[in-house]
């Protein structure tokens, strides 16, 4: 085999072993990259209320392509700790919440429309914390939560809240504010 | 029977030993063999992250629906987004509506499909699809809000004024319009991005050109 074709061969195994690194970098690119939304969610774990993300008027965040009409809060969850409550009193400002994991991305989401008596509230669970939860229910009297499964057990959840005109800003930061973000007690 | 091959094989070891011995020196001075496999390698990483790194910078690649100069995914804020999808997304440090909040089409062309360049006027009209609210945001080349600090970057819903037929028309320009008016950023391309929130129809599998707004360019220069 002439120098040139070892070298034509070469080529084409690199080309081939090229798609292989191509397909391996963008599989591996949601678990591995540290400033997703996840990562930078993450340190407010504790915290007990939406941290605002992105503020409305779009300044000084890390969101990209921010809506300036929107304020965006979010909150981490873990729910090797206990299932998680997502929280809120909606108004006439659009409200909606959106549940992520790391490398799932969206896994559910919902707006102020499913709303009961201008509360929000959704139980965030893994699949074993709901059948321990609706084995330990009492039958007489079932919980009225709205409980979704989520695929892991550490993600992070959305809040946007819309003001309609720059006047509604403040409210629409304080209602994604507001938002509580609490860990249940395990049955 | 079985000693058969045994004995045919047994020349053959002898054969390969001889020649990797005759070989030998000629490899101690100069192997195009392995260079030529550090070089596949090396062409293997540089093409794989190369291009792993360009798809991560741009659009996602499948998915993709055209409505008019309009561009959207609407697998993107689903959980059967595609692994390109994650990925940008991840890398991106985004969080894009979710199909349940609503629907985000971008358009970086006008209706001809030129690039949108801040040097041109637009005017973009008339009708909107049905949603809750939606708000129109303007973007710069590299996705910021421009910094014109006292003039507006969007327009919601709410805040756009119509007229008696219900319509309305926005002018895109760097110098002061009459009407609904959004000032492009002083140089270089630009995006709108046109958010839809808490729309009506399944995550806009239904949306055509008509119901979207057109972007008309009306000239360029000044």
């Amino acid at each position: 085999m002439s120098f040139l074709n070892r070298l034509l061969l070469a080529t084409f195994v690199g080309v081939v072993l090229a798609a292989g690194v191509h397909i391996a970098a963008i599989l591996t690119a949601p678990r591995y990259a540290e400033q997703d939304a996840f990562g930078r969610i993450q340190p407010t774990l504790a915290a007990e209320h939406a941290q605002i993300i992105s503020a409305p008027g779009g300044a000084n965040t890390w969101l990209p392509m921010p809506d300036p009409a929107a304020a965006v809060a979010a909150c981490a969850f873990n729910l090797s700790d206990g299932p998680a409550r997502i929280a809120a009193k909606t108004g006439a400002l659009f409200l909606s919440f959106s549940f992520h994991t790391k490398t799932g991305g969206v896994f559910f989401a919902v707006t102020d429309r499913a709303a009961v008596r201008g509360e929000l509230e959704i139980v965030v669970m893994t699949a074993r914390q709901l059948d321990e939860a609706r084995a330990g229910e009492d039958v007489n009297e079932p919980s009225r939560d709205v409980r979704i499964v989520a695929p892991e057990s550490r993600g992070f959840m959305i809040v946007r809240v819309v003001a309609p005109t720059s006047s509604l800003h403040a409210q629409a930061q304080q209602a994604a504010e507001a938002v509580s973000c609490t860990v249940d007690e395990q049955v | 029977m079985n000693v058969q091959p045994v004995l045919t094989k047994t020349p053959a070891p002898a054969f390969v030993r001889a020649s990797s011995i005759s070989s030998l020196p000629v490899t101690s001075r100069f192997n195009p063999t392995v260079l030529l496999i550090i070089y596949a390698l090396l062409l293997a990483l540089a093409l794989g992250l190369g291009s792993a790194y360009l798809a991560l910078k741009g659009d996602p690649p499948f998915g993709g629906v055209r409505i008019g100069p309009w561009q959207t995914w609407p697998k993107l804020g689903s959980p059967e987004a595609d692994p390109y999808m994650r990925a940008i997304v991840a890398y991106g440090g985004d969080v894009p509506l979710a199909t349940g909040e609503g629907l985000a089409v971008t358009a970086r062309t006008d209706n001809e499909g030129r690039e949108l360049d801040s040097g041109c006027s637009y005017r973009i009209g008339a009708v909107m699809p049905a949603a809750r609210i939606w708000t129109l945001t303007l973007y710069d080349r590299d996705g910021r809000l421009p910094a014109s600090g006292s003039a507006r970057s969007s327009f919601t819903s709410s805040e756009i004024v119509r007229n008696t037929d219900n319509l309305f028309f926005l002018n895109l320009s760097r110098d002061l319009s009459a009407g609904n008016w959004l000032q492009l950023p002083p140089s270089g391309s630009f995006s709108l991005v046109l958010r839809l929130y808490d729309m009506a129809g399944a995550g806009g599998a239904n949306l055509k050109a008509e119901d979207l707004p057109t972007i008309e360019r009306l000239g360029c220069g000044s």
